[in-house]
């Protein structure tokens, strides 16, 4: 179990950081078809009129992705900003509860979300909503990753929250840069 | 009760004073019984989420432009193929002819058309005059949809993606040197900074709809419902009227600041009516029977 | 309840759960449910849901990675040596140092980047660890990175004029031309402070080598090459009309790249580390605008930004006493959201004052961003604070007392473009001549 919850977020991790690429890559894609253009046009004095289809589109739908496929990974390398400054201090039974209150808070508005976004998914794929640019894309496609992101985040909410209920120090603890 | 209401335009925006002014109308019809809280300027909900917003119940009503739903169905896209309607007089025409069908696609998402009030018609901008078809060959145009990208292709011109934000920035470095837009959007963009040339094609009138959730509207009393849809029917009356009045304004203000404001010459506008028959053609293609009932009551005047 | 009471109960939970160390993204959701699900009758978690789908799959925002894995890029290449060695000769006379590098970077990447966390982000990553190891005093290279960040606003390109330009309708282009003085003008002002408190304290400045002549200057500057690539590269591809400023970000990106290959810094390890650090960056900021895209919408159905600002608007002020208390609401309001969020919320509303009392809208842009730009800076929600929070690992108070001159230097400049409007309107002026 332990070693599949790893993975799990290992790789939710991996995907969004292939988002990331992906994001880069089909820019970058548009920008070369405008160069090949604008050479094109000074050489023959036409441009071809390369166009990637709804590139901005895309690159949005993508960003959604990265953003919530990294969230369980973010939360347990500490990359999650929080406050800090009153419970930095504290240790023994006041830190543990503290971090209770967070990873158990954490854990079920993450849950609450997680509904709704699934809810949100089901009403896209039932009314097959589409994208609005050149490519009609059904929508709950790029919603599927947010509302996967949100589950996994919860999933590794939970399982810090059962570890600081048993005493052991949440998996973040440490790494966070807001500890100083 | 009190409805909170989304809408994408900004407060000095023609659509959404229109808008105000519908709501304090039901007010006073209903003695304060119905408040209409219109969040402007996408405030609320940005413009994307305004339809789905209003269907699944979030908001009880919202004002969206009905041409974004072409990808969903054909027949939302019928005031936005090119040179179909090009008067308000047409756009009148087209709408009576279209709203049936327009409102029972609407119903099958849970909500109902209260009104609907054009953007005034959609003009060729440019940065060097076009007197023909020809001038307009490799000309980078900008499109920002199936529709506007066809329209390039068919006119020879380069179609180019810029979003609308970038707009001004695209036409100063020669990304884009031409694109169809209303006169409201070109004058609100102070395109006298980027161009020099207007041309009345008045291409389309696309229009903005007011939908209210039918479950919503369903659970107001008969006396309340019926003060909504009167304000309704007059609020799409003054619309009308007042997107003329904004066509003439937007078009003095180009004008007053210095671009070129002229009617297409006749071989342009011939060429470009061309083009719109091809549109019209493929466009009658994609929405099926209910766009082929449309335009026959649309041509039987 | 009456609304001032609501506003005070909900800013009090703000804190609370903040303080109580939820992070922050949870918290700007929790005080957005609680404020929907007591005071609304408004269904909370379907909108919820809207909401952050609408504010998160966003074109506009999908430079803030891409710039932010620029950085991390140019955080593991030598870039960071070589900007020091190019430009510490020329600013080891002046007071203050390398210090100035912070405002000079920030105010040249600001050149490409549309958004102050970025800023702060890419500049910090590669100038904290330098300035660290040299002994510069740490409270003024976070306080010199946090105002500096803010230019990443001012100076265009700006998503924050970009939205503003949306919801009035003004010119993004003259918006974005007229950023460009008030932007020097913060860098001249942050330079001068630099300066003076340097005088001050000398003991707390390093220092450097000083004994290169002109001709050694000239040539070490040849260090600065990659980043004038860099920037010409991010710059140019706009100007020529190939890129708009979002495919500006992935250009750098892949310059970036292609600079730390050449110099033999790239490696697949640096590769996967430099990739997944904007991965997490990027969702952790990403995360907190969704939670403010939320608070935001609750606030708008519990109507609360609306009064607040209805009953400013009962006051008839002179337009002086409007811009002074408007500033405050503004100060206030940034405390706790997002400057994208304080004026998606609040200009609609507060728009017709301002027309009324004979304001120029293009001005009023401008004063909007430099007094939003105060919020990325306040406690306790202020995306500057939070990023070099990350970067340094100091926590939020200690970050936000670093940046207060620089705050107060941001409430000097409101000063100076209020006294003197041409400061904002003289190069859009210039538009209309040509
Ligand atoms: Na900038
Ligand atoms: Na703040």
């Amino acid at each position: 179990m332990r070693t599949f919850l790893d993975a799990l977020y290992r790789l939710s991790g991996a995907f969004a950081a292939l988002c990331l690429i992906a994001i880069c890559t089909i820019v970058l894609l548009q920008v070369g078809a405008n160069l090949i253009d604008a050479v094109a046009a000074a050489v023959t004095g036409t441009a071809i009129g390369l166009v990637i289809p709804s590139y901005a589109e895309f690159a949005g739908f993508f960003l959604a992705a990265a953003s919530f496929f990294a969230l369980a990974y973010t939360l347990r390398t500490g990359g999650h900003i929080r406050v800090t400054l009153f419970i930095q201090k504290m240790t023994g039974l006041p830190r543990r509860i503290v971090e209770i209150w967070c990873t158990g808070t954490g854990a079920a508005m993450a849950g609450y979300l997680a509904y709704y976004l699934v809810l949100l998914v089901v009403e896209s794929w039932e009314y097959n909503d589409l994208s609005t640019g050149m490519v009609a894309i059904p929508i709950w496609i790029p919603q599927l990753p947010m509302a996967l992101g949100v589950i996994v985040l919860t999933i590794s909410l939970t399982d810090e929250f059962l570890r600081v209920l048993r005493g052991l120090p949440p998996s973040y603890e440490g790494l966070e840069s807001g500890e100083g | 009760a009190s409805w909170d209401m989304p809408t994408p335009y900004p407060d000095n925006n023609f659509h959404t004073m229109n808008i105000k002014e519908f709501a304090e109308d039901v007010a006073k019809a209903t003695d304060g019984a119905l408040e209409i809280r219109v969040h402007s300027g996408g405030s609320l909900f940005k413009h994307p989420e305004i339809k789905n917003a209003v269907r699944s119940g979030q908001v009880p009503i919202g004002e969206f432009l009905l041409s974004r739903l072409s990808n969903e169905n054909a027949v939302f896209q019928v005031d936005s193929v090119p040179f179909l309607a090009t008067s308000y007089a047409d756009g009148r025409r087209l709408w009576a002819a279209s709203r049936e069908k327009i409102e029972a696609l609407l119903e099958k998402q849970n909500m109902m058309v209260l009104f609907a009030v054009p953007w005034p018609p959609q003009g060729l901008y440019a940065n060097k005059p076009i007197e023909a078809l020809d001038d307009l060959k490799g000309v980078k145009f900008r499109a920002y949809n199936t529709a506007t990208e066809r329209l390039a292709q068919l006119a020879g011109a380069v179609p180019t993606q810029v979003e609308a934000a970038d707009v001004p920035q695209a036409f100063a470095t020669g990304q884009v040197q031409a694109m169809i837009t209303s006169p409201s959007t070109g004058a609100n963009s102070k395109a006298w900074d980027f161009l020099d040339h207007y041309y009345q094609t008045a291409a389309w009138l696309p229009k903005n709809v007011v939908v209210v959730n039918t479950r919503t509207f369903r659970k107001l009393d008969e006396a309340t419902r019926q003060a909504v849809l009167d304000a309704a029917a007059r609020a799409e009356e003054r619309g009308w009227a007042a997107s003329e009045a904004e066509t003439n304004a937007k078009e003095a203000e180009l004008k007053d600041n210095g671009i070129k404001v002229s009617p297409p010459n006749a071989a342009l506008a011939g060429s470009l009516s061309d083009i719109g028959k091809s549109m019209v053609a493929e466009w009658k293609e994609t929405a099926g029977a209910d766009g082929a009932a449309i335009l026959a009551k649309y041509e039987n005047k | 309840m009456s609304t001032i009471l609501l506003t005070v109960l909900l800013i009090v939970i703000m804190f609370a759960l903040l303080a109580s160390g939820l992070w922050v993204a949870l918290s700007l959701l929790g005080v957005g449910m609680v404020g929907m699900v007591f005071f609304t009758d408004a269904p909370t978690g379907q909108i919820m849901a809207t909401t952050i789908w609408g504010a998160s799959n966003s074109w506009a925002l999908a430079a803030l990675p891409l710039f932010i894995w620029m950085g991390e890029i140019l955080f593991r290449s030598r870039l960071s040596e070589e900007l020091f060695s190019g430009l510490a000769p020329w600013m080891t006379r002046l007071p203050g140092r390398l210090m100035h590098v912070n405002i000079i970077g920030c105010g040249i990447f600001a050149a490409v980047s549309g958004s102050s966390a970025a800023t702060a982000a890419t500049i910090g990553k590669m100038s904290i660890p330098e300035l660290n190891k040299r002994g510069y005093a740490e409270r003024m290279i976070i306080g010199t990175l946090a105002g500096s960040g803010t230019l990443g606003l001012l100076i265009p390109p700006s998503i924050i004029l970009i939205v503003y330009g949306v919801a009035t309708e003004e010119s993004i282009a003259r918006l974005f031309v007229a950023g460009v003085l008030p932007g020097i003008m913060l860098v001249v002002f942050f330079m001068g402070y630099v300066g003076i408190w340097s005088l001050l304290n000398p003991t707390q400045v390093p220092r450097e080598r000083s004994d290169l002549g002109l001709m050694q200057k000239i040539y070490s500057a040849r260090n600065l090459i990659p980043v004038v690539l860099l920037i010409a590269g991010v710059i140019g591809s706009i100007y020529v009309g190939i890129a708009s400023p979002t495919d500006a970000a992935a250009i750098g990106v892949a310059i970036a790249l292609l600079l730390s290959w050449v110099s033999g810094t790239l490696s697949w390890k640096t590769f996967v580390e430099g990739l997944m650090g904007a991965t997490r960056t990027s969702c952790m900021i990403a995360m907190i605008l969704a939670g403010a895209a939320f608070l935001t919408v609750a606030m708008g159905f519990t109507g609360i930004p609306r009064l607040l600002a209805e009953w400013i608007g009962s006051l008839g002020l002179t337009p002086y006493e409007l811009l002074a208390a408007l500033t405050v609401f503004f100060v206030v309001l940034g405390c706790f959201l997002d400057g994208i969020s304080v004026v998606v919320l609040t200009v609609a509303v507060i728009l017709p004052l301002v027309e009324q009392a004979g304001i120029d809208l293009i001005w009023f842009g401008i004063y909007i961003v430099i007094v939003v730009e105060m919020s990325q800076i306040t406690p306790p929600v202020g995306f500057n604070l939070f990023v070099l929070q990350a970067l340094t690992g100091k926590n939020i108070l200690y970050v936000a007392r670093a940046a207060l001159p620089f705050f107060l230097l941001l409430v000097l400049a409101v000063v100076m473009v209020v006294a003197f409007p041409e400061i904002v309107t003289f190069l859009p002026s210039q538009l209309d001549a040509s």
